[in-house]
């Protein structure tokens, strides 16, 4: 995990969720990339963040971009997020005793029976144990960090502008004290009607 | 003494064809026609749908889902929409198949197939069923509207002999003879999109057995580029667009009973 | 030790690699070709282990010159990186895999725009405007960090690239004393002298 380095979190807010990852790329201590984003949108109202080994990271970004694309042309919907995070699961688990080295972090906004959109968030290990968290999920390098900050801003039922005030101040002080992770950090915020997107700019040491 | 032939599909007949094939031609000329115009700024498909009647549900087509009955015009990639005339089966069949090919070089190469290289490996596949035996040829003929960065727009058809040709306006199907003159006469290089969806429904109007055009007969698509994105979107017509499309056009008759309704 | 640099600039792509063949601590030639030239805008620098480099960049050539062949046209910098970076991370789990690292740069004729990607032997793949490979990125890096210019025109390129040469050969214990240096832009391939 400490290879490439990288770090992603993501929250839960007042009908909305939020995502959010450093930019830095390295190889050990050696800065590679400071461009290097670690969360794709799936559908519109689904992002899928990565952490761990970036060849591992690009693979299953592949992966999931084909299985996810044969989903939506044949049942000709797109897919939920709790069926997402189970695909999830299940491709990790399948390398169960050669495992890819990433720890996925999925956010997003699944429909109720009544049509609403209610707020998602799940997180998973390099084996595809998954983790339904209320409130925030984390992972990478800096994820020690980024617990107790989230553990301490985070409050319930937070608007879109405070949730992403919150998460990024969570992520950009946790990779401050995190020599892998940083190099700018990347913020979506997907509300009922649209996704807020905003790359932040931090320390580059 | 033909007759001695037909039977395999790979054995030539002594005068050096292979009948199954031609069948298989045959069955595509009794379809629903399926026309496609490329313009300078898109491509546009239409399709006349042979399986109607009051009893069919078409829920799933009038919301959710790409548009389309699923009966005709197909989207095969985010870049890439077919219109298939011939026996369904095997047409859903071969979508499946494009689709997965479609996907596979996505993985492989991280970028969208080009329309070209997507009609070949159908064909290659069409093809295999010409040579190998014990096995039927698919009796299908597909037109291919697509977009890539190496030619931009483009328009192909591929036959059941795994034959493919580009076009700059092309039909498949029933009465193609009737609607390929008019396409000829009425097509022209600088041609917009608006135009071609104009010409399309026109030569629809004129080959299809019923008088009138109306949702419930047609599907209709059209690739074009996205404004913001430029990256090719396509969009396959739900039946209600068909109708306000269709009524836009002048193409539409004119049904009092709702008329009154609505007031 | 092996270095290879690469940067981009106005429409053109600059990739240099050293031209020695050491085994051990013995060099034994010194003006060996590291960077492949795949097709008309596209170059690869590569280095690491002896025998799987050049391997492993012949089987990159074939294949992008049979898809050339096979569909009359080329494919684009962005789909040969992503193939390349695919072969890789197949190769790493598999039993015998291919320790090799590239600097891909090409010119994409369809949009006029030059690209570079750093790509390791785990199949890690970036996007970049500059990068370096073996002892040489730590010394290039910070250079082009602050000289490094993505408007500026050949020469400019050029000049750059020799600080960094430059600075290796002055701090560098086991630095190379000759390098190969190869420019793509919309005109495609060709080598220069510094």
């Amino acid at each position: 995990m400490e290879y490439n380095g990288g770090s992603v979190v993501a929250m839960v807010g007042k009908d909305c969720v939020a995502i959010a990852c450093d930019l830095r790329l390295g190889n050990q201590a050696l800065g590679v990339s400071s461009n290097f984003p670690k969360i794709f949108p799936i559908t519109d109202r689904i992002y899928l963040g990565m952490s761990g080994l970036a060849t591992d990271l690009e693979t299953l970004r592949e992966r999931f971009r084909f299985r996810v694309n044969m989903y939506t042309i044949k049942e000709e919907r797109e897919i939920e997020p709790q069926t997402f995070a189970h695909l999830v699961s299940s491709t990790l688990y399948e390398h169960r005793f050669g495992p890819y080295f990433i720890e996925p972090v999925i956010a997003g906004l699944s429909k109720t029976p009544s049509g609403d959109l209610k707020p998602f968030i799940a997180a998973a290990d390099l084996i595809g144990c998954l983790n339904f968290a209320k409130d925030f999920v984390v992972s990478g390098t800096a994820s020690a960090k980024i617990y107790g900050l989230a553990e301490a801003l985070w409050e319930p039922d937070l608007e879109p502008e405070d949730l992403f005030e919150t998460i990024s101040q969570t992520l950009m002080n946790a990779v401050d004290r995190d020599a892998f992770s940083g190099w700018g950090c990347l913020v979506h915020v997907l509300t009922k009607d649209k996704v807020i997107t905003r790359t932040l700019k931090s320390r580059m040491d | 003494m033909a007759r001695r032939y037909d039977s395999r599909t790979t054995i030539f007949s002594p005068e050096g064809r292979l009948y199954q094939i031609e069948y298989a031609m045959e069955a595509i000329s009794h379809a629903g026609t399926v026309i496609g115009v490329l313009a300078t700024d898109g491509v546009v498909l239409a399709a006349e749908k042979k399986v109607t009647g009051k009893l069919l549900d078409l829920s799933s087509s009038k919301e959710g889902g790409y548009g389309g009955s699923g009966e005709k015009i197909f989207l095969l990639n985010a870049n890439v929409i077919g219109g298939v005339a011939g026996l369904t089966a095997d047409a859903n069949s071969l979508v499946n198949y494009a689709r997965t090919a479609a996907q596979r070089h996505l993985l492989s190469y991280n970028e969208d197939i080009p329309v070209e290289l997507l009609a070949q490996r159908l064909c290659d596949l069409k093809q295999g069923y010409t040579q190998f035996g014990g096995l039927r040829p698919f009796g299908v003929s597909l037109l291919y509207a697509g977009y890539d960065p190496h030619y931009q727009f483009q328009l192909y058809h591929s036959d059941p002999s795994g034959n493919y040709s580009g076009w700059k306006a092309t039909c498949i199907g029933a009465n193609i003879g009737t609607a390929q003159s008019l396409l000829k006469q009425e097509y022209k290089d600088d041609i917009t999109v608006k135009e071609a969806i104009s010409l399309v429904l026109k030569t629809m109007s004129k080959t299809m057995d019923s008088p009138t055009l109306g949702s419930e007969k047609l599907e209709f698509a059209v690739l074009m580029l996205d404004p913001k994105t430029k990256q090719p979107r396509a969009k396959i017509y739900k039946p209600a667009e068909i109708d306000a499309l269709l009524l836009a056009e002048g193409l539409m008759k004119k049904d009092e009973d709702t008329e009154m309704k609505g007031v | 030790m092996e270095v290879s640099f690469a940067l981009t600039g106005k429409d053109y792509v600059i990739v240099a690699a050293d031209t020695t063949a050491a085994r051990s601590i013995v060099k034994m030639k010194t003006d060996q070709d590291k960077i492949k030239i795949l097709s008309p805008h596209l170059l690869m620098a590569y280095s690491g282990e002896p025998g799987d480099t050049l391997q492993f960049a012949e089987y990159v050539e074939r294949n992008i010159r049979l898809y050339q062949i096979r569909n009359l046209y080329a494919l684009s910098p962005s789909a040969a990186a992503s193939w390349i970076r695919r072969s890789l991370a197949e190769s790493l789990r598999s039993r015998n895999s291919y320790a090799v690292n590239l600097l891909v740069g090409g010119f994409d004729t369809t949009t006029q725009e030059p690209h570079l990607y750093w790509i390791d032997y785990l199949g890690t793949m970036t996007e970049i405007p500059f990068g370096a490979h073996g002892y040489g990125s730590y010394f290039a890096l910070s250079l082009l960090d602050r000289y490094h210019d993505p408007d500026a025109s050949l020469e400019e390129g050029l000049a750059t690239l020799k600080r960094c040469i430059d600075e290796v050969s002055k701090r560098l214990v086991v630095s190379p004393d000759r390098y190969k240096v190869k420019v793509v832009d919309k005109d495609g391939v060709r080598e220069v002298e510094l």
